[in-house]
């Protein structure tokens, strides 16, 4: 579709991505639909309402935890981490 | 200084910043995303692909966001996220994360357009990765250019599966199913109301050529009663059912597929405004929405609203309400500008089209004999059908905030905004009650409009 500028890794993965494009959607486009487990349940989620709503989408961004996939914007660099329950 | 302080930059305060602005008063427009346009005309970014394919009418949306950038009276805050909203005194207090740090805007002259969210309802396995909003669907194509998966099932209820059904075919995607739960011919009795609003019809037209051109047929009446997950845990089939006048099951079928987009129409945002303690009210979908006067002014002298917070009704609607809480907003500020005829009969006009589609796809209560009892209620929390019983039956909750706060139904991080709609009808028929709108009222109660990491706060210091 685009140039691929954006390269930032996902676990041990290496993810492209446009620019502006959010990590949940850069993701998505490399085939990957889970994104995190739950607390409980240890059930796998992945990016639900695609607009910041319903907090399924959680991603450790750079240490970080609880950050929605969805809306963070892919930056090159970037090491974002599986969440597992409430944090990593 | 800002005389007007604008949130949201959907059609509705695209709409109500240039009415405001052309009025003679300053505007502040703040929205979380990162470009201007709100749902329906979400971009992505500049130079990335042809915007239009994903779209039916751009071109409004672009001409409305280029006059805003142009007037040097607006200024725009984007990608400002605004998470607590207090009123005090008759001053309104935003504390928003803008550019990494944290700032406070006081102001007496608000107006609130912070749109809405896709409707859900809960299913057995709606939780696996790959269900996802219709919303979220199309988000993914019009914000970043990726197709959610290859084949698609899109089902649930309302005129929104047409743009996402044709969204997905555009792409190069599969539409495997599309089905609409409601019947089709309701619409014949709005008749009168389909002609005064054409324009809408040509919408529609246009999604289903590309969708019938694709030989996908709707099925009226049918939808996805369950999903289920593949040994990784991720979607590999749903079962579709056909389904009676009130949502009874029927006759049930499995079809495989990537992603399943379902959605009931839209839930509106109202967080913001109830936290400020602006009156709100049920609609007649059940839904809560903000009170506002003929001026869209809200219950607060000051603070305004417009577009689908004051209640579901499309692009249009919002784009009527946004020009007339702009003058009045101005008005307020001390500007000479007075509403005019023509814009009180647009929006009414484009009421009564809203009042229709509300009319057409009822959802009917018998969504809820689709639950089983390990069904997840809500996905926050981890809150399943038992559980939410359980508090009813053993534990003597009477109401969905005492059953709430036994089970922390509602209580996790969306606090509520997806499961707590529909709780409330779960609670009042596991008591053989009928909700209030008290009961819906308080379940949409958030002190916090969005928690945010502890990093980024730490950051504004
Ligand atoms: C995902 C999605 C896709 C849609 N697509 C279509 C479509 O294709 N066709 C159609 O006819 N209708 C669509 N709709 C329906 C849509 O709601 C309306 O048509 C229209 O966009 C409503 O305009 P609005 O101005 O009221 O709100 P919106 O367009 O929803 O704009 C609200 C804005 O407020 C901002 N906001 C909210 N809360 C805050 C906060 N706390 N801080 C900062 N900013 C905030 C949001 O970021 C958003 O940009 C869609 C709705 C959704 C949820
Ligand atoms: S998918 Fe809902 S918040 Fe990201």
């Amino acid at each position: 579709m685009s140039q691929f500028d954006i390269e930032f890794t996902f676990d041990d993965n290496t993810i492209t991505a446009s620019p502006g494009q959010s990590v949940g959607a850069a993701l998505l486009a490399a085939n990957l639909r889970s994104l995190g487990q739950t607390r409980f349940n240890k059930n796998k989620r992945g990016v639900f309402c695609g607009i910041g709503v319903c907090f399924d989408c959680l991603v450790v961004v750079d240490g970080i935890a609880n950050q929605r996939a969805c809306i963070v914007e892919a930056k090159s660099g970037m090491k974002v981490q599986t969440q597992v329950g409430s944090n990593a | 200084m800002h005389n007007v302080v604008i949130i949201g930059a959907g059609p509705a305060g695209l709409s109500a910043s240039l009415a405001a602005a052309a009025a003679g008063a300053p505007v502040l427009l703040i929205d979380s995303n990162p470009r201007l346009g709100g749902q329906y005309w979400r971009m992505s970014a500049d130079d990335f692909q042809d915007q239009h394919n994903q779209h039916f009418d751009l071109d409004t949306g672009l001409l409305l966001i280029n006059a805003v950038k142009a007037r040097k009276e607006i200024e725009v805050w984007s990608g400002a996220q605004i998470w607590s909203a207090t009123n005090k005194d008759g001053k309104n207090t935003l504390r928003i994360i803008y550019q990494g740090k944290e700032r406070i805007v006081n102001t007496e002259n608000l107006i609130l357009c912070t749109g809405a969210y896709d409707r859900t309802l809960p299913f057995p396995g709606w939780d696996i990765p790959g269900v996802m909003t219709p919303g979220g669907v199309q988000s993914l194509l019009k914000g970043h250019g990726v197709l959610a998966g290859r084949r698609v099932v899109v089902a649930g209820s309302g005129p929104f599966l047409l743009p996402v059904a044709a969204g997905v075919i555009k792409a190069g995607g599969s539409v495997v199913a599309l089905l609409e739960a409601s019947k089709s011919r309701r619409w014949l009795t709005s008749f009168f109301v389909l002609l005064e609003n054409i324009s809408k019809i040509k919408e529609a037209f246009y999604y289903i050529k590309t969708i019938s051109e694709a030989k996908v047929r709707a099925r009226f009446g049918q939808a996805v009663i369950a999903a289920h997950a593949a040994s990784n845990g991720e979607l590999e089939s749903v079962d579709i059912a056909k389904i009676d006048r009130n949502f009874r099951i029927k006759k049930v079928q499995n079809i495989k597929c990537d992603v399943a987009a379902i959605g009931w129409g839209f839930t509106a945002d109202t967080s913001l405004a109830g936290s400020l303690g602006c009156n709100q009210l049920v609609a007649k979908d059940d839904g809560v929405v903000v009170w506002v006067d003929g001026e869209q002014q809200t219950s607060i002298p000051g603070v305004f609203a417009a577009g689908e917070i004051t209640g579901i009704g499309g692009s249009d609607l919002s784009m009527a309400e946004g020009v007339i809480a702009g003058i009045s907003a101005a008005k307020f500020v001390g500007c000479n500008v007075e509403v005019l005829k023509a814009h009180r009969k647009r929006r009414a006009k484009r009421q009564r089209f809203a009042n229709a589609l509300i009319r057409a796809y009822p959802i009917k209560p018998g969504w809820k004999s689709w639950l089983k009892d390990e069904t997840i209620i809500c996905r926050c929390e981890e809150v399943c059908l038992s559980d939410l019983k359980h508090s009813i039956n053993e534990l003597g909750a009477t109401d969905s905030r005492t059953a709430k706060l036994l089970t922390r139904c509602g209580m996790g991080l969306c606090q509520g905004r997806i499961c707590g709609r529909f709780v409330v009808d779960l609670v009042a028929n596991e008591l053989n009650l009928s909700p209030t709108d008290t009961d819906r009222i308080s379940a949409v109660n958030r002190p916090i409009i969005t928690p945010i990491p502890l990093g980024v706060l730490a950051l504004g210091e």
